[in-house]
């Protein structure tokens, strides 16, 4: 521990500050100074970017080395600054927390944000709006770091919007297009509604435990406090239940699981590397990130785990069931992300067996949390390439791409094989630890979810994959070389999709657990397991050959989304949810209820006030009338006044 | 003594301009001295050291409020005063009359400081009066128009009931009390039991004043009077009158009369809430200007009586304040109606398109129309808060939300005035307006004075360390 104290003294620790300021320097100065030179601009932000990855490295490798050496990895606040003081132990306090999974996602962040500042240089070669892309950028990477640092739920929920807001702003980049103010304005209020119970919850929580320090909260002496129950006005509750649950639901929103997923396909106007950072690798996993940071006292609330777990695996099903289907090649990654973060999810939610916390659960979630983030950037870096090529999303265009850019092609196939669940890639281990404590918790149900979702993985993987690089080319298509600027990150993130699972598995199994009281008992191990997760994988992508890689493939039939069964309309059609949402959001709340209000204020609240003025109206005239210019009147009512005045003047006459 | 120089200096203006005019010496020079002199005694009055209270011979007393009060007075006159040149200096018959109009006005500051210096009753009687009898005569200025010698008739005639009911009552007290001096009234009243003959003096003494200050029901000649007076006596009439009026029954209240004060409460409440009321109604549909600012005056002497229930030192700064705020107001929208008045008649038709076709004129009228109606952050809004705040002092909250609520439909008619400026069309080749560069340099110090009092803080703080200061 005592090395601990050494790092927290070191000038990486003292000036750590810095990991946030370089992206909000960035921001700052390009915004402000060079809008217009969209070259200085994107040199700026790239070297920014790839400071703060440097730095990040520099605080985190140290730090891994002393908790490695240690064996267990307490969280240390490297600074916390009291920003508003309220009252002497309350305020809005901004620090950085370091911990196992801060560290973890501090590296993700930084790492593919340089990465993908890279990419976007060639990406957003031509685009007009260059000037403005890279600050937005920035902007998000600071919001997304300043989240995942945080030392208290404040300062989390601060840039929890504000990286809503960077999210909102770009996937409105193209703000031209109606459907991307459309796309943008649906993940903002729906993030913002998720977010508004988020907040109730962190009333409550500081409300009833008197902090919102996760060092202070994550303790069960917290959760005791808060474990009784309170009357709202209308019902009583259990204050840990429904605190734990408001949080949540913030979660739920912010990682789109279902019925708020609907956000997220359509938040892929973005700009494909904004939809790579943004919408797959890290912004979205902030909902499970909240969950494992609160994860102590979520798991003291039996029935907030059991809501977690049930919703991330039911949104792991239902989003690989509609990745099926889909031909745009950005949605189906999109709905493809929606299953995987169910899978993290899930995790989360089955690591408690009775009083029995299994910290497999947590490291696993954790883990598919590291993995996910690289080979699903790489895919939706790789989909960007080709998007780039060949001008369009949909998987009518393509085909036969394998020739033309055989790099992408490489790396995609990598990325394909560690989602798929392949061993030796780096999906396959954290998916397995997944499935291992739903089956070791006694979740049969939802291990039987998760394994069948691993199978529809594999194969939508690769009928994506087959449909984009196999066959016949379906359009004409340049032949001109790979950009190196795009093609480098992608090769870049193939290695820790490739060998990222193998050499960190033993590390993540030991250091990231959760930072609570972890039983010792010895959960049954099924060696069958890993065996019948590689079956599934194996077993998808040879039916997706079957279907779609063979050279006598139809690729017009299977394409062919019209002349469909009933099933396959439903599904393709995403299960309506978004219709339900507009039926929801345009018959429920704003004819129905609206309209009622409508009604009301214009009957009620306006008929009052009509009245109201019509009164006035009418005393107007009346004392119009009484001033008539005669004298006589004049002094009549003089004299009245002056009875009037002893009579209800209120005096102590006798 | 030498604190009585600027009381002193006001009396010798008066007479000197009298004096002067009949030495044939040019009305223009006269009109020239008068408001120099007058800023020359508001200077001289702010160098007075205040937390002063001196008393001679029994009758005459200076302290805080009387010095904040005196400003004022000065400060309106010389408004007043310079309002005047508009309608004198065009026309060679009326200029030869200026004097004997500055005289007038001179007389009737005189008489406002009269009251607020007064220690017995006696000189509060004479100073009221010296205040009102000009005041008769201003009205009726225009001999040849017969709406001014209406007005003015029945101003005589209510102005003299009042007058004699005002009489009778202090007779009445002077009777209950053996005493003219207010110290000895107050004990008098603090240790004697109170019988009917006494409450009957205190119904005369309010109904009396009531007639000054127009409350309901002893308003009705206030719309005729202000129509057919000369604007510069409207004005004059709805600030320093209205003012003489509040002052002396600030005095009362707060001096002889405080050992009833409380019982006087509901009383006073009562009669600004059916003031307030009736003010509100009557602007509602007004279409000529000058009625239009009788009815509001009406209903402005309605909020600030709401004052007088809470504590002293909570309602004389609040009513100083809202007299200042007022003042600054009212003269704002007098001076555009008296731009108005030499081309336009008077009427809110003439105010259509005027945003457009005078910008700043439409702007100044905009924030004097705010002020009225007490929205901020203009200087009104603070103003009523402070009056407010004092009802809520003594605790009554209910009041307050009425008031507040007759604040809105005020809010209502106001708008109405804006609505005529900023929203109707104006007719398509509207006519210029006079406007000269001493109208602009006035108004621009009018919109400047009521914007700061309500943005800055440096009215409001002098005139409570002036009335904190001191024993």
């Amino acid at each position: 521990m005592t090395d601990l104290i050494q790092l927290q003294e070191s000038i990486w620790a003292r000036h750590s500050y810095l990991i946030l300021a370089l992206p909000l320097l960035s921001f700052i100065i390009n915004s402000l100074l060079f809008s217009k030179k969209k070259k200085i601009s994107a040199a700026i932000s790239t070297v920014l970017s790839g400071a703060s990855f440097a730095y990040v490295l520099g605080l985190v490798i140290p730090w891994f080395k002393i908790v490695l050496k240690a064996g267990s990895a307490p969280a240390q606040i490297l600074w916390n600054w009291n920003w508003f003081p309220m009252t002497e132990n309350f305020g809005v306090k901004l620090g950085l927390l370091l911990d196992p999974i801060s560290a973890m996602m501090l590296v993700v962040i930084t790492a593919i944000a340089f990465l993908v500042h890279v990419y976007s240089v060639g990406y957003m070669k031509d685009d007009p709006g260059k000037g403005r892309f890279f600050p937005l950028l920035s902007l998000f990477a600071f919001a997304m770091l300043g989240l995942v640092i945080s030392t208290n739920l404040l300062q989390m929920y601060i840039f929890w919007e504000l990286v809503g807001v960077s999210s909102y702003l770009l996937i409105g980049f193209w703000y031209h297009k109606p459907s991307a103010v459309a796309a943008a304005k649906k993940a903002f209020i729906i993030t913002r509604f998720a977010d508004a119970f988020f907040l109730l919850g962190i009333v409550i929580v500081a409300w009833m435990n008197g902090s919102v320090d996760f060092l202070l909260i994550n303790t069960p002496e917290a959760a005791a406090q808060l474990n009784r129950t309170v009357s709202l006005g209308f019902a009583s509750f259990n204050a840990l239940s429904i605190a734990t649950l408001l949080i949540f639901t913030g979660g739920w929103g912010k990682s789109a699981m279902f019925p708020m997923h609907v956000w997220l396909p359509d938040a892929m106007e973005g700009p494909t590397p904004v939809s790579s950072i943004i919408h797959s690798a890290t912004m979205v996993v902030a909902g499970v990130y909240l969950t494992a940071r609160m994860f102590p006292l979520f798991s003291a609330a039996p029935f907030t785990l059991e809501v977690v777990m049930w919703v991330g695996a039911f949104t792991a099903a239902f989003a690989a069931i509609i990745a099926i289907t889909q031909k745009d090649i950005k949605r189906i990654l999109a709905f493809s992300t929606l299953s995987q973060l169910g899978y993290m999810m899930f995790s989360l939610g089955v690591a408690r067996m009775g009083t029995d916390i299994n910290s497999l659960g947590y490291s696993a979630s954790m883990f598919h949390v590291f993995n996910h983030a690289f080979f699903k950037c790489m895919l939706f870096l790789g989909a960007g390439a080709i998007i780039h090529r060949v001008h369009s999303n949909d998987l009518d265009e393509m085909g036969g791409l394998r020739k033309q850019m055989p790099w992408t092609y490489a790396a995609m196939l990598i990325a394909c094989l560690a989602i798929a669940g392949v061993p030796p890639f780096s999906g396959f281990f954290s998916k397995d630890e997944i499935l291992l404590t739903a089956l070791q918790n006694g979740h049969i149900a939802v291990f039987v979810t998760g394994t069948v979702v691993g199978l529809l993985t594999a194969f939508y993987m690769f009928r994506f994959f087959f449909l984009i690089f196999h066959g016949e080319a379906r359009t004409e298509i340049s032949t001109a070389k790979e950009d190196p600027w795009m093609t480098f990150p992608i090769v870049l993130l193939a290695i820790p999709a490739a060998v990222g699972g193998l050499l960190l598995h033993k590390a993540f199994g030991s250091i990231v657990i959760p930072p609570m009281q972890i039983s010792d008992i010895c959960f049954a191990n099924y060696d069958w397991v890993p065996w019948l997760a590689t079956a599934m994988g194996v077993l998808g992508i040879a039916l997706a050959w079957v279907l779609y890689g063979r050279k006598q493939t139809d690729v017009a039939a299977v394409l062919n989304t019209e002349d469909r069964p009933r099933w396959y309309q439903v599904v393709y059609d995403k299960f309506y949810i978004d219709d339900l949402w507009l039926w929801f959001s345009r018959t429920l709340i704003i004819k129905t209820f609206s309209g009622g209000l409508k009604w009301f204020d214009r009957n009620i609240i306006d008929g009052t006030m009509d009245l109201v003025g019509a009164v006035l109206q009418r005393g107007g005239v009346a004392v119009r009338k009484m001033q008539n210019g005669s004298v006589a009147l004049y002094l009549g009512l003089f004299f009245t006044g002056l009875f009037l005045v002893a009579w209800f003047g209120n005096l102590p006459l006798k | 003594m030498s604190l009585l120089v600027p009381d002193f200096l006001i009396l010798i203006l008066a007479f000197g301009i009298f004096a002067l005019d009949l030495l044939k010496v040019p009305a223009k020079v006269l009109w020239n001295v008068a408001w120099l002199s007058l800023t020359g005694i508001f200077v001289l009055l702010n160098t007075l050291p205040a937390g002063m209270s001196h008393e001679w011979m029994g009758a005459w007393e200076l302290n805080n409020l009387g010095l904040l009060l005196r400003e004022f007075f000065v400060f309106s006159a010389l408004v007043v005063t310079l309002l005047t040149r508009r309608y004198f200096f065009a026309n060679n018959a009326q200029l030869k009359r200026l004097p004997e109009f500055l005289f007038a006005l001179l007389v009737v500051t005189f008489g406002s400081i009269v009251v607020v210096s007064a220690k017995e009753l006696l000189t509060l009687f004479v100073g009221l009066e010296l205040a009102t009898i000009p005041l008769y005569f201003l009205v009726a200025w225009n001999k040849r128009c017969s709406l001014s010698a209406e007005a003015s008739t029945k101003y005589i005639l209510i102005g003299s009931a009042s007058t004699a009911m005002m009489l009778f009552g202090l007779s009445y007290l002077y009777g209950f009390t053996g005493s003219l001096n207010f110290d000895v009234i107050k004990s008098q009243l603090s240790t004697q039991p109170l019988d009917n003959l006494f409450w009957t003096s205190a119904i005369f003494i309010i109904v009396g004043i009531g007639f000054k200050l127009a409350l309901f029901p002893f308003h009705a000649w206030a719309p005729d009077v202000y129509e057919g007076a000369p604007t510069p006596v409207t004005a004059f009439l709805s600030v320093s009158s209205k003012a003489t009026a509040i002052a002396f029954l600030t005095i009362l209240l707060y001096g002889p009369l405080a050992p009833i004060h409380k019982d006087l409460d509901f009383l006073l409440l009562l009669l600004a809430a059916v003031t307030m009321l009736v003010g509100n109604l009557g602007a509602l549909r007004q279409s000529r200007l000058k009625r239009f600012m009788a009815w509001s005056s009406i209903a402005q002497a309605g909020y600030i009586l709401t004052a007088l229930v809470g504590p002293a030192n909570i309602a004389k700064p609040a009513i100083v304040f809202y007299l200042f705020v007022y003042a600054f107001s009212n003269y704002l929208m007098f001076w555009i109606i008296s731009i108005l008045e030499s081309t336009r008649p008077t009427t809110f038709s003439s105010l259509q398109g005027l945003a457009k076709q005078y910008p700043a004129l439409g702007a100044a009228l905009a924030v004097t129309l705010f002020s009225l109606a007490g929205i901020p952050p203009v200087a009104g809004f603070i103003g009523k808060l402070f009056l407010f705040g004092s009802a809520a002092n003594a605790g009554y909250y209910v009041f307050i939300i009425y008031a507040a609520l007759n604040s809105t439909i005020s809010l209502y008619y106001y708008l109405q005035v804006m609505r005529a400026a900023y929203v109707t069309p104006g007719s398509e080749n509207p006519q210029a307006l006079a406007i000269t560069g001493f109208d602009k340099g006035v108004s621009l110090i009018l919109t400047l004075l009521v914007l700061l009092a309500g943005f800055a803080p440096w009215l409001s703080n002098n005139i409570h360390t002036i009335l904190q200061t001191g024993p």
